[in-house]
């Protein structure tokens, strides 16, 4: 008991000192998920006794609730993080029962009087004692300017975190503060330029770095970490049950990054200034010659007939793996794929998702749809075998508008749990418990047609 | 260390920036899913150190993931794209702490009178400065008050800039290649139908817009047709700001989401949904009067803040977009134009490229023809379809419409032999008294070699009558045994029109309670047609023809249900 009463009169006169903004070392280590460690080493002048240290320049999207505090030869009290804005209504709420000045203006000739007030009430209109009247300020929608000679010191600008310590000496020493912050994450985006009579895909990597924090991170030493890690509560944790659609089969290389317990560590090389609402750019792969080829899917999960082609997706093949042309985990983004024009201009031609890919991974873009290749499905008959199995004869006309030979796959999804295939034009394969794969070869400028006969049940 | 960036660069405050002003240069690829690739060209002199190079000028609307710089023959240490707007809210939140002046105005007399002060706080409920007299509320006194700025803060910008920063090399002029996505472009395809007894004259017009801010001067402009993967914002961890593409969407599906994404890039533009925020809010300013608190309202006025760009976004959005209604109003224009775009292939897309440079400029709609082929063989006959989704016989008497149809294959033989990315088509016919509008349909994309078939209309001169007693399958005496029943159908086909035409019967699957469906005992021997049955019979003029058939199937085991 005795010792909070010490503390009480020792608060009340406690000196406040601003830590500057001045870092003598800032260091970031930024998440995919919306989610950055912030790190600032600052230079501070201790007195002996309690103190309150303000820190200014933190980020303004921070996580109170993280924040960890390191200094030697000191006894933290107690961390706040004052959200109290400085407003015109706060600042007159805070005068209640104080002094203000009133300084009115004559309309007429412009002349101005000074008066001191005491002001009451700041409900619903300010209420004020001026000498032995009580007046509601500017009730007479004169002009009527109120000054306030100081400011509360709990009302502040900007959101600013500030921590009571207990020093034993009088000291300038460096302080370490690190906490969370929301408003700073980054992803990988890759440009990739597919071309097709080459086999060839050249693609580059980019980290994006996306700074809505509210705050200007000045010269900071930057570290992306790749991998999902587990954030509470957080919207974007259903992500991570999702495999991206394009990996095909997960690799076994190791790649040659840092790596950071399960996850990859991507350090900048230099200190760099991310400022507040900026997207920033480094490039982290470039990678010239990777083989890839093109190739033709369509997948049906029911039987159905149209009379309306469905076209073919496109999908854009290539492995992960050093032998050919990366072998380099790659961290989750958007891959945007193009290809050239006649006359040798890049053009957009679609973009997929990239899980976090491990070296060595099979990978496939989908990039669209394709125009000139189409398939029309067509149930020809369906008859009952017996109570639980029945009987389907589909058709699946491919057309190709295009001027050279395409091959394309078509699945057969989503099948009960008796399934076999009973008749085949074009010899297919089983590519799981419910589904069946087929290869079409499609001349130039031509057609070629599937039909089979598949029975299914329970 | 592999995945280091080349990072070189001092630190760069000591580093040069350049900037491109414009580019020497603009070709312009418009999706159809409401965005474009800018690819521009722009000569830079660089000198030998490490340099800051920005772009002025680029599209406002682009999407920073996707810039892509080349040809700077350097490494680029990083890229940068800014978007800390310079905005009323933003000059004050980041001159906190600064000096401003005060200047008061004095109604009566017209004084002005300036003061220096020093800005405490800014937020959206109010200003705050200090000057020597003490600290004071913003537009709370009732006095005309402005503030003004000794300087622009260096991070803020009037638009969104590019910028990159790169490693030391040779110095000299070079060209620059700047890429990258930008919302708010559009295209559609659009057809017009001539048709005479047996083919058509067909042409195709590209209508394409620009719904951006941004003007190009003297663009080349592409259009790419095809769906492309794209990725959703809301969804994915990137940044792409498009809806998805659905697999098995049909076109007019896409349609209509990328109508309900103009609507909404409209209302946006409406709403006035910028980066405009108001900073505005005093200490309670009651009265003991019943009037409405005048005072307070008429501290904030436009003319206080006359100082700053924008005093509201109303008009800020009217000064600087011109929004006025529907951009992509349809205009058909009939007649050619000599010049036509020019198709090419596009990895599995097609591509169409605008024959002369032109000016995009902001907010405009332009047209340009890019097919033109007369005589295109045509199939015209009515047709109607009994299905489970469609049309459903009930009973005797029962009298159904037919719908009027075209149908072509897109082949050089018959004419045609053209992609034809999808829109609506128009179709025009000639009578006794001029050239009249027909009907008109979406078509979806068309490759080269494939059949289309389109519903332009219901005709009135062709009713199909169902004679037959019954409207759902009869049980037979072997039904208990083979589960089977069979439903007689008797049609009627009545000709009202002074010529011959060819009527399209087609069967599709009726009952939901019955599978292995069958037509049996037809009168005349049926065709498959997607899986239906179909017939196509020659009605005489002003005559009739009948056509009778079972359907019916095997009647659904209860458990299946």
């Amino acid at each position: 008991m005795r010792k909070i009463s010490w503390w009480l009169t020792g608060l009340c006169s406690a000196s406040v000192f601003a830590a500057g903004s001045e870092d003598r070392q800032l260091s970031l280590t930024i998440y995919n998920q919306n989610l950055a460690l912030v790190e600032h080493i600052r230079p501070v002048t201790f007195t002996a006794g309690p103190q309150r240290i303000e820190f200014a320049g933190v980020s303004a999207q921070i996580l109170p609730q993280t924040v960890s505090f390191a200094a030697s030869n000191l006894e933290l009290v107690e961390q706040n993080f004052d959200y109290d804005l400085l407003t015109p209504a706060k600042l007159m709420e805070k005068a209640v029962g104080g002094k203000v000045r009133l300084v009115r203006t004559n309309p007429a000739t412009g002349v101005e009087t000074s008066e001191t007030a005491d002001v009451l009430s700041t409900t619903g209109g300010t209420v004020m004692r001026i000498g032995n009247r009580i007046e509601v300020l500017r009730d007479d929608n004169l002009p009527a300017r109120v000054v306030f000679d100081k400011v509360p010191d709990n009302l502040r600008a900007r959101p600013t975190l500030s921590v009571l310590v207990n020093s034993d000496k009088a000291v300038e020493q460096d302080v370490r503060l690190t906490y969370l912050t929301r408003g700073i994450s980054w992803d990988a985006d890759y440009v990739a330029v597919f071309d097709e009579p080459g086999g060839v895909l050249s693609m580059q990597g980019w980290i994006t770095l996306m700074n809505r924090s509210g705050t200007t991170f000045a010269n900071a030493r930057t570290q992306l970490v790749a991998g999902d890690i587990n954030v509470t509560d957080s919207e974007e944790s259903w992500r991570q049950q999702q495999v991206a659609s394009a990996q095909r089969n997960a690799g076994r290389e190791t790649g040659s990054g840092v790596q950071l317990g399960d996850y990859y560590l991507y350090p900048l090389a230099t200190r760099t200034t991310i400022a507040n609402n900026q997207t920033k750019q480094v490039s982290f792969l470039d990678a010239t010659a990777v083989r890839a080829s093109k190739g033709y899917e369509v997948s049906f999960s029911r039987f159905f007939s149209s009379d309306e082609p469905v076209s073919a997706q496109v999908r854009i093949r290539f492995s992960n793996s050093r032998a050919g042309g990366l072998g380099e985990p790659l961290p989750a983004g958007v891959a945007r794929v193009y290809a050239r024009d006649s006359r040798g201009q890049p053009q957009f031609v679609g973009e997929d998702l990239l899980g976090h890919t491990s070296a060595g991974s099979d990978i496939a873009l989908r990039i669209g749809d394709a125009f000139d290749v189409t398939v029309t499905p067509t149930v020809l008959q369906t008859t009952k075998v017996n109570k639980r199995v029945t009987e389907y004869q589909l058709s699946y006309l491919v057309r190709n508008a295009r001027a050279e030979p395409v091959t394309l796959t078509v699945r057969q999804d989503g099948l009960m749990r008796v399934n076999e295939v009973r008749a085949e034009s074009i010899v297919g394969r089983r590519t799981d418990a419910d589904s069946f794969a087929w290869d079409i070869p499609v001349p130039a400028n031509g057609e070629n047609t599937l039909t089979f006969t598949l029975r299914q049940g329970w | 260390m592999v995945w280091l960036a080349a990072l070189t660069g001092a630190a760069h405050a000591q580093e040069v920036q350049i900037v491109s002003a414009r580019p020497d240069s603009v070709s312009v690829t418009i999706y159809r899913d409401l965005f474009a690739l800018v690819t521009e060209t722009r000569t830079v002199d660089l000198p030998k150190g490490p340099v800051t190079l920005v772009f002025d000028g680029v599209v406002d609307s682009l999407i920073p993931q996707s810039a892509v710089i080349a040809d700077t023959q350097r490494a680029v240490a990083e890229s940068n794209f800014d978007f800390e707007r310079l905005t009323p809210a933003n000059l004050l939140r980041n001159s906190i702490g600064r000096n401003v002046t005060l200047t008061r105005t004095n109604r009566a007399i017209g004084k002005a009178s300036q003061v220096s002060a020093t800005l405490v706080a800014a937020n959206r409920n109010g200003v705050v400065f200090r000057t020597l007299d003490g600290n004071e509320a913003l537009l709370c006194s009732g006095i005309p008050e402005k503030l003004s700025f000794e300087a622009l803060p260096d991070d803020l910008h009037a638009t969104p800039r590019l910028s990159i920063r790169l490693a030391s090399g040779a110095a000299g002029k070079r060209q620059v290649r700047v890429s990258y996505l930008a919302q708010g472009f559009a295209w559609s395809a659009n057809y017009l139908g001539h048709m005479h007894a047996d083919s058509m004259d067909l042409s195709g017009w590209i209508t394409l817009g620009n719904l951006t801010g941004a003007s190009l001067r003297g663009a080349e402009v592409q259009l790419v047709a095809g769906r492309l993967n794209l990725l959703d914002a809301d969804e994915q961890r990137g940044t792409s700001t498009f809806g998805e593409t659905q697999t098995f969407s049909t076109d007019e599906v896409l349609e209509a989401q990328r109508a309900e994404r103009l609507l909404e890039m409209f209302e946006d533009l409406d709403s006035g949904d910028l980066d405009f925020e108001y900073f505005g809010g005093c200490y309670p300013l009651g009265t003991t009067s019943t009037r409405d608190a005048i005072g307070y309202i008429d501290s904030i006025n436009a003319e206080d803040i006359g100082a700053f760009p924008d005093s509201n976004t109303a008009e800020a959005l009217q000064r600087v977009t011109g929004v006025e209604g529907e951009m992509l109003d349809e205009v058909v224009v009939t007649g050619f134009r000599a010049s036509m775009a020019v198709r090419e292939n596009l990895a599995d897309y097609q591509l169409y490229r605008l024959p002369v440079r032109t000016d995009l400029n902001a907010r405009q709609t332009k047209q340009v023809a890019f097919l033109q082929k007369p005589g295109v063989k045509i199939d015209r006959f009515y047709g109607v379809r009994f299905a489970e989704d469609e049309e459903y016989p009930d009973g005797e008497g029962d009298s159904m419409a037919t719908q009027v149809k075209i149908a072509w294959r897109n082949r050089t033989e018959d004419g045609l032999g053209e992609p034809l990315p999808s829109g609506i088509i128009r179709m025009f016919e000639d009578s006794g008294s001029g050239t009249v509008f027909a009907g008109d349909s979406h078509m979806s994309d068309s490759p080269v070699n494939a059949p289309m078939e389109i519903a332009i209309g219901w005709s009135p001169d062709l009713s199909v009558v169902v004679e037959s007693a019954f409207d759902e399958p009869q049980p037979g005496p072997m039904t208990l045994l083979t589960r089977r029943a069979w439903m007689p159908l008797d049609l009627r086909i009545i000709n009202a029109k002074p010529r011959p035409v060819v009527v399209e019967i087609r069967q599709g699957k009726l009952f939901y309670v019955f599978e292995d469906l069958q037509v049996t005992r037809a009168s005349e021997p049926p065709k498959r047609k997607a899986g239906d049955y179909a017939w196509r019979l020659t009605v005489p003029a002003n005559g009739e023809a009948r056509l009778s058939y079972k359907v019916g199937g095997r009647l659904r085991d209860e458990d299946d249900f």
